[in-house]
């Protein structure tokens, strides 16, 4: 059988995020606005594809494993709720804080994953009630009142592009070394493509989901401190206020499933993140009512997932009118 | 089969053991405390009975092993279209009726979308959700009555008491378990949400059924929706938000498995919803704060489903 070549593994990986590119600049030209008109908008753009990677890999890693997790937003605002804190009463600098915030969100990760391990109860019912939790946490250690870092220049001076990139790059590189060039990430694939087998040869299971706990965690950590370095405050939610945050992974995730086809999983889902980045930075670009741009997402979810879940009949349709053209 | 020793059975009934202890403990420390129990009954009352009306119809969508989170969306949109239609027309009945009808609309799409393109229903869900909370905020802006949509509390007021409310729930809930129990239909979702494959080799129809559950979750969806504006009616982008969250946390409390299958039931809906409605009235007797009452919350949640699971672990973690 002929291999598939690398150059078209290439381009086809690259097709959403440049057919997205392409068609956001026709709107932007037709609209006689640019979409990278200035510094603030490669901020935007390079903030959300952080945001949007990060938090697409915090869930994706439970999911692909069939453990659904709801805590990712309670988990990023308590450890940005600790680490904002602990900076303001200690006067710790910006990597320092975002440190703080990486171990917190790892730590309560490790408690969400311990407590799902040591129950049984299916995940995604424990990471409702962790969510819940981890809210009133983030509630009662502040009285309710959030964290403002607005005289903390320097931690809002985090806030740039440079670090954007360097952020996203070292996480990224991490979780493909982790996942794809370990003994871990070997455990983990074993375990997700026939978790009985896997356990009776021997691959610790536990701690492999734990692992998985601690490293999704860790990653919403640092989407954590990003929001709180460039708002400058950690607003506090309860009764499930925080998990609006794990809708925006959904699209670059089914995204960086397709392109996971042609080029690596990880670095598809950064492809989807750079696409869904995209799309953020033409909202802002072209002044779109937040409420259409929630219906314009899902709109865009539906029909990929259409897609996605038509595949066969679509292109064998395609096909067949091709070979009546012929 | 052996005869069930008592602890062995306690699972079974933990959802309820918990309602009762929730209950006596109510009791127990409002008279600690010298709260007025009776006002704080009717506070439970009407913060489970919608949760309840919703999770009711919604355990048939979970019995088939589905999930659907655009629960409260659905609820808040149905309420506004609902109280707009009232300002029209000055008529509770097609206020009711616009209430069911669009919960109905809304939930045909949902299972159509599913079932027709074979989407994920969560993912189809989590999409819809979005829409739906974003045509909350274009009906707001579109009635041009600042943030709200009201219907004078005056009119609704001779509806707003205990004994309509639990009597529409008594008759949601009767019609729902005679499907679920004595109907082709309830067998036929506990078949595939057990063991979908079988179910299919078999001949039942899962989209069809899959469509069936989401209509009867509507009708829930629609009475809900009636006495969220009969209780609040000033309606705003947050109203029923919570819904959705809430809906999944009383089925799970109420002993149901997330899986749906064979073990589902109908009257879980109900005691999940009442045990979270006592829970929060205990945890504000006690003035813990919105945090620490949080937290203890989701413990006692998480405590209950942990009793309930009972035996069922099983070697390998649950996926």
């Amino acid at each position: 059988m002929k291999k598939p070549s690398l150059i078209r593994n290439l381009l086809l990986s690259l097709l959403i995020p440049c057919t997205v590119f392409l068609v956001l600049e026709m709107i932007a030209f037709a609209k006689g606005v640019r979409l990278f008109a200035n510094a603030d908008s490669w901020k935007l753009f390079f903030r959300a594809v952080a945001n949007v990677t990060l938090t697409t890999f915090a869930l994706s890693i439970n999911l692909d494993s069939g453990r659904f997790d709801f805590s990712l937003g309670a988990v990023s605002m308590l450890s940005a709720t600790v680490a904002g804190t602990l900076a303001q009463q200690w006067s710790i600098g910006p990597w320092l804080t975002l440190i703080v915030a990486i171990a917190v969100a790892a730590l309560l990760g490790l408690v969400h994953g311990g407590v799902y391990v040591l129950t049984r109860i299916p995940p995604i019912i424990v990471s409702l009630g962790m969510a819940l939790f981890f809210e009133g946490c983030a509630f009662a250690y502040t009285g309710g009142k959030g964290v403002s870092l607005v005289t903390r220049t320097d931690i809002i001076g985090f806030s740039r592009i440079g670090n954007y990139i360097l952020v996203t790059v070292i996480a990224v590189s991490l979780i493909v070394l982790l996942f794809d060039y370990t003994r871990f990430g070997a455990d983990y694939r074993a375990l997700l493509s026939g978790q009985k087998i896997a356990v009776e040869t021997g691959i610790r299971e536990v701690g492999n989901a734990l692992g998985c706990y601690a490293v999704s965690g860790a990653l919403m950590g640092v989407v954590g401190f990003i929001s709180l370095a460039n708002t400058g405050s950690q607003q506090m939610s309860l009764n499930f206020g925080s998990i609006g945050i794990m809708f925006t992974a959904f699209l670059p995730m089914f995204i960086g499933g397709w392109i996971g086809r042609y080029i690596n999983k990880r670095v598809g889902i950064m492809l989807g993140a750079v696409s869904m980045a995209l799309i953020s930075l033409a909202y802002a670009r072209f002044d779109t009512a937040s409420s259409v741009q929630s219906i314009i997402s899902a709109l865009l979810l539906v029909l990929f997932l259409i897609y996605l879940n038509n595949e066969y009949a679509i292109l064998s349709r395609f096909r067949k009118k091709q070979e009546i053209k012929e | 089969m052996g005869k069930q020793t008592w602890k062995e059975r306690i699972p079974t009934f933990a959802s309820t053991l918990g309602l009762l202890v929730l209950i006596a403990a109510y009791y127990i420390i409002g008279a600690i405390r010298d709260a007025n129990v009776a006002y704080g009954l009717k506070a439970v009352v009407n913060q489970s009975v919608v949760v309840a009306l919703v999770a009711t119809g919604a355990v048939f969508i979970y019995t088939l092993g589905s999930f659907d989170i655009s629960l409260g969306a659905a609820t808040g949109v149905s309420a506004l279209l609902g109280a707009m239609a009232y300002n029209a027309t000055g008529s509770l009945i097609v206020m009711f009726l616009v209430c069911i009808g669009v919960a109905v609309v809304i939930g045909f799409i949902n299972s159509s979308l599913a079932s027709v393109f074979n989407l994920p229903i969560f993912v189809t869900t989590v999409a819809m959700m979005s829409v739906l909370s974003a045509f909350m905020l274009i009906l707001i802006g579109w009635n041009g009555a600042g943030d709200t949509i009201k219907v004078k509390a005056r009119d609704v007021r001779p509806l707003d008491n205990i004994p309509f409310k639990v009597s529409m729930l008594v008759a949601y809930i009767a019609l729902c378990w005679f499907i679920f129990t004595l109907l082709p239909t309830g067998r036929e979702a506990k078949f595939i949400g057990g063991n979908p494959i079988c179910a299919k080799l078999s001949g039942i129809d899962e989209k069809k059924l899959a469509i069936i559950a989401s209509l009867i979750s509507a009708v829930g969806i629609g009475l809900g929706a009636f006495l969220t504006i009969v209780y609040a009616p000033t309606l705003n982008k947050d109203t029923a938000s919570s819904i959705g969250m809430d809906v999944i946390i009383a089925i799970v409390f109420g002993g149901m498995p997330v899986s749906g299958g064979p073990r589902s039931r109908i009257l879980s809906a109900v005691v999940g919803a009442f045990s979270m409605g006592f829970l929060s009235q205990i945890m504000s007797m006690l003035n813990l704060g919105s945090g620490f009452g949080q937290m203890i919350k989701a413990a006692i949640f998480l405590l209950v489903v942990f009793i309930a699971l009972g035996s069922q672990r099983s070697k390998l973690l649950t996926r």
